[in-house]
């Protein structure tokens, strides 16, 4: 019989952002930031930490498997949205997730497209049609 | 015939060791008891896999248009001031957020549900919102009248940080960003469904290879 997931209720929650800065040259823009804080979802809280990290030339893997494993952590944070192209750094931490809150969603960036291929959640349940994609379709 | 001698009630008779082909008779006999419900669950599985597939087809196609938006912006208001750097580090919660909800659709196992409460000021976080829209509030009587007014000052605020003179293109961007967001939590719903198909559908097979 499977365990009963623990779903944590809460009736205010935030969207956790760790997106990569796009754009060719010296002029690099942070838009997928900048964009969905206009829509409000940027939270400082009284430490200063933010929900958010902009991944730039300078940001090390281990910041973001740091930020990735804060979000995924925090009790305040029901989904965490990654750039697909971030999320190939931390592949393996990324596949190693399993709760079902904060939910994982992988996007797109200004530069790399979305590609349902390298999606970790979609490639767990390939599974379920085949035992060998798994293997054979992450290279 | 056959079926009926290998199913006894302790399901597999004392006196004789079941044959390969007999355990995959059982076995098959055990899931077709059930078939309702499992195909229900495949059914659900399909369905919101389908459904997640789609929406980000839709994400990819409303963030090009708010990136477009936003290089717009950018074009007239210039770099120094549609940047990250302007953001401040003062205390401020978010204005948009979720609530996370329980679906029970059986005693076993629970999916999460979330729900996007948008433009909420902070007097407001901690109440519950009785509400299942993900849209904003359209001014309708005096009630619907103050959330319109609220939402409008929220998205004036989340404005300011980048100057008092605002281009409609970046008001464009910040619209389009919002059903970024719609589109986003209903991904993070369907997301939330298949997974939940997917493990009754794997500790089914599971059981059955037992």
């Amino acid at each position: 019989m499977a365990n009963r997931a623990q779903i944590p209720t809460k009736s205010s929650a935030l969207i956790a952002m760790i997106a990569d800065e796009n754009g060719k040259g010296y002029k690099n823009y942070e838009d997928t930031v900048v964009g969905f804080l206009l829509a409000g979802v940027g939270n400082v809280d009284i430490r200063r930490k933010t929900n958010y990290l902009i991944v730039d030339s300078k940001t090390t893997v281990k910041q973001i498997e740091d930020a990735f494993k804060e979000f995924t952590t925090r009790e305040d944070i029901a989904i965490v949205l990654i750039s697909q192209y971030v999320a190939n750094m931390i592949r393996f931490l990324v596949d190693s997730y399993n709760k079902p809150v904060p939910a994982i969603l992988e996007i797109p960036s200004k530069d790399h497209p979305y590609d349902p291929a390298h999606d970790s959640v979609l490639s767990r349940v390939k599974y379920l049609f085949s035992t060998e994609s798994v293997a054979s379709g992450r290279r | 015939m056959e079926e009926r001698h290998l199913i006894p009630e302790s399901g597999v008779a004392a006196d004789q060791e079941p044959s390969q082909e007999a355990v995959e008779v059982v076995n098959r006999r055990e899931v077709r008891l059930r078939p309702g419900a499992e195909e229900k669950l495949v059914l659900q599985f399909m369905d919101s896999l389908n459904s997640y597939l789609s929406f980000s087809h839709s994400l990819s196609s409303t963030l090009g248009q708010a990136w477009m938006e936003l290089a717009s912006a950018r074009h007239s208001m210039g770099t120094a001031r549609l940047n990250t750097s302007l953001l401040d580090l003062k205390f401020h919660p978010a204005s948009t957020t979720l609530k996370i909800a329980e679906c029970d659709d059986d005693s076993v196992d629970a999916k999460a549900r979330f729900v996007l409460r948008k433009w909420i000021s902070s007097e407001e976080v901690g109440e519950d919102e009785d509400s299942n829209s993900t849209k904003s509030p359209e001014p309708a009587d005096d009630d619907d009248e103050v959330c319109y007014s609220q939402v409008r000052r929220e998205r004036a605020k989340s404005l300011s940080v980048f100057g008092i003179l605002i281009p409609p293109k970046l008001r464009a961007a910040q619209q389009s960003f919002e059903r970024a967001l719609e589109t986003l939590v209903e991904m993070a719903n369907m997301q939330s469904s298949f997974l939940y198909s997917f493990h009754q559908l794997h500790q089914e097979v599971e059981d059955t290879k037992e």
